[in-house]
């Protein structure tokens, strides 16, 4: 028996050779001359009788050993256990283990309770502990696979882009079908793995209630207890852990089984195209650009519509283009008569003895209501008729007609002629 | 109805310009995108009271949806077409991920060769007759379309390019079917 202490001081001492090796070799063997060769790489100073001796350290102590009826070389399998588990390198188990173990814990169960039956505390107490272990062994197995997967995903993400898409992943499929898969039928709500623990947690609760009743054995009492608790602790962690791997893999599952369909699809066209033509067959699905040219066009359908839509609402109607020559002048809808403003000036003149009157103020105060320019237009007739004698001011004047403010030298008038007066 | 406020879209002009020449707007035009992003609803609005059809993809573009094109622009179109179909059966055969080999390599000279040379029926039905054909006819165009950016070494293909990969996605058993009766 080689001491645990002095193990671990080689391992301790060769770890960087001992770690090259694992992940070099994995499981395979190799010759007493590999291993000097990376004693030798790592501690170039060294001489070769020292490389000779540690070399048969790491053998004397059974770190690595020969294989049978040969002279090459393996790793201890514990010490590679133990190396796997530090290094995380860890490969993915088989759904069958876990399924192995549950059934033994089922098994042991039954037992248990024989033996509780019996009223045998020893043997009670041995098959405790052996479940306790199993239980440990199955969570154990749970975390190793999750982190075997966390690797594998690893893997297959670390894009390599020359690795063909079914190569790289490969092991991701694989770790769905053969574990995921089957293991989340187990963890089912209805599923086996799930009555088996019913079971077992009963048969447990049984015994851990006939120990109260009888009220002997505390210990024991406390043991059935806690092995309960850590069996319904590892149903939590196996799903928990099951969740979490199918959640790593499933996003790459996904894009794999999308790039299956796009390139099977792909190919179905193509393999159409070559059949049918290029023209013949992508007609009907290329997409569609808009163009600078049908901006200017009715080049769409919706244009058409809309077209149509409005030549539907088109009327005919016959439209009489006015005469050249007997236009009608316009008149202003609110412009009094002309012939009324002269009837109506000439009489405010007469009435006021034919004094001097402004013509603007005769027409804002019997026309309040027009609007500046009509007012002008009323005004400019006035001055320009020939019924009436007007003078001009000398002064300029600022007159305000309907808020717009003019200045101009405002024309009054004076005098009506008598003959003009009469005739009116 | 949707509130069209004229002088929140700044951008308007130059969107305009770009959509009606078929152009898609995607995230890397940073300004254009980010005005569409914010204002979608009324352009949107405004786009088709013009008698356009302004479509947001969710994977991260724009352009005006159209239901028939000019000859010549369906012309290029299934160009482009063909060149996508055929580029995605070239990188599964070399046993790449098709999808992000699409995206993230860059499509040069040489590959464009290769693809003319290895596909010469399909094209020559197209008239393109080299790498160079290829490039001129296809991928420049492809760029004034928004399809694809010009890079070093070539050009790479933009998120619009999803439009051809749902086309291609489109084309059902009942479409060949339909076709096989027809010939």
């Amino acid at each position: 028996m080689i001491p645990a202490k002095k193990v671990l001081n080689t391992l301790n001492e060769h770890w960087g050779v001992l770690e090259l090796l694992f992940k070099r070799f994995k499981m395979t063997d190799f010759s007493l001359k590999d291993v000097q060769n990376i004693i030798k790489n790592k501690n170039p100073q060294w001489t070769s009788e020292r490389i000779f001796r540690e070399t048969n350290r790491l053998l004397n102590q059974e770190i690595i050993i020969p294989l049978a009826k040969s002279s090459q070389l393996e790793i201890n399998r514990a010490v590679a256990d133990f190396a796997s588990f530090l290094l995380q390198e860890e490969d993915l188990g088989l759904a069958e283990e876990i399924t192995v173990l549950v059934k033994d814990l089922e098994r042991l169960g039954t037992r248990l309770q024989q033996a509780g039956d019996e009223g045998d505390f020893s043997e009670l107490r041995r098959f405790s502990r052996i479940m306790d272990e199993r239980v440990r062994k199955i969570v154990k197995l749970f975390q190793h696979n999750e982190s075997a997967i966390f690797n594998i995903v690893e893997q297959a993400k670390s894009d390599n882009s020359n690795l063909s898409l079914q190569k790289r992943y490969r092991a991701v499929i694989e770790a769905f079908d053969e574990y995921i898969e089957p293991m989340l039928e187990m963890v089912d709500i209805r599923g086996q793995f799930h009555a088996c623990f019913a079971v077992i947690e009963s048969q447990i609760s049984h015994q851990i209630d006939s120990i109260e009743l009888f009220g002997r054995g505390a210990h024991d009492k406390r043991m059935l207890e806690q092995l309960r608790t850590r069996i319904l602790d590892m149903h939590l962690i196996g799903r928990e852990s099951l969740r979490k791997s199918a959640d790593m893999l499933m996003p790459l599952r996904e894009e794999l089984r999308r790039n299956t369909l796009i390139t099977r699809q792909a190919a179905k066209v193509l393999g159409l195209i070559r059949k049918n033509g290029v023209d013949r067959m992508l007609t009907s699905v290329q997409p569609e650009f808009v163009s600078d040219i049908q901006r200017f066009s009715l080049g769409q359908k919706r244009h058409m519509v809309a077209y149509m839509a409005s030549l539907a609402q088109f009327e005919h109607d016959d439209y009489q283009l006015p005469d050249q020559t007997d236009v009608p002048a316009y008149h202003s809808p609110n412009i009094p008569d002309y012939q009324d403003v002269h009837t109506a000036f000439a009489r405010t003149f007469a009435d006021n003895g034919n004094k001097r009157q402004a013509l603007l103020g005769f027409l804002t105060s019997q026309y309040p209501s027009l609007d500046a320019d009509e007012m002008l237009f009323l005004y400019q007739k006035l001055v320009s008729d020939q019924d009436f004698e007007l003078q001009q001011d000398n002064e300029r004047a600022k007159v305000t007609i309907n808020e717009h403010t003019f200045a101009l030298y405002p024309f009054n008038a004076s005098t009506v002629q008598e003959t003009h007066h009469d005739t009116d | 109805m949707t509130q069209i406020n004229l002088s929140e879209l700044t951008e308007l002009h130059a969107i305009n310009k770009k959509l009606v020449g078929g152009y898609h707007i995607s995230e890397q035009d940073t300004t254009l995108w980010q005005q569409l992003d914010q204002n979608i609803e009324a352009y949107q609005a405004l786009f088709s009271a013009l008698g356009h059809d302004l479509q947001h993809d969710r994977r991260g573009f724009y352009y005006l949806a159209s239901d028939e094109s000019t000859p010549n622009m369906g012309k290029i179109s299934r160009a482009i077409a063909l060149t996508v179909f055929i580029l995605i059966e070239h990188y599964a055969n070399q046993g790449k991920d098709p999808l992000r080999a699409l995206f993230d390599e860059v499509a040069d000279l040489e590959l464009m060769q290769t693809l003319v040379q290895l596909n010469k029926h399909l094209f020559d039905q197209l008239e393109i007759f080299s790498g160079s054909d290829l490039r001129k006819d296809v991928y420049l165009r492809m760029v004034r379309l928004g399809l694809a950016k010009e890079v070093e070494q070539g050009f790479m293909h933009l998120a619009p390019i999803y439009r051809y990969i749902d086309a291609l996605m489109e084309v059902n058993e009942d479409g060949f079917d339909a076709l096989e009766d027809e010939v």
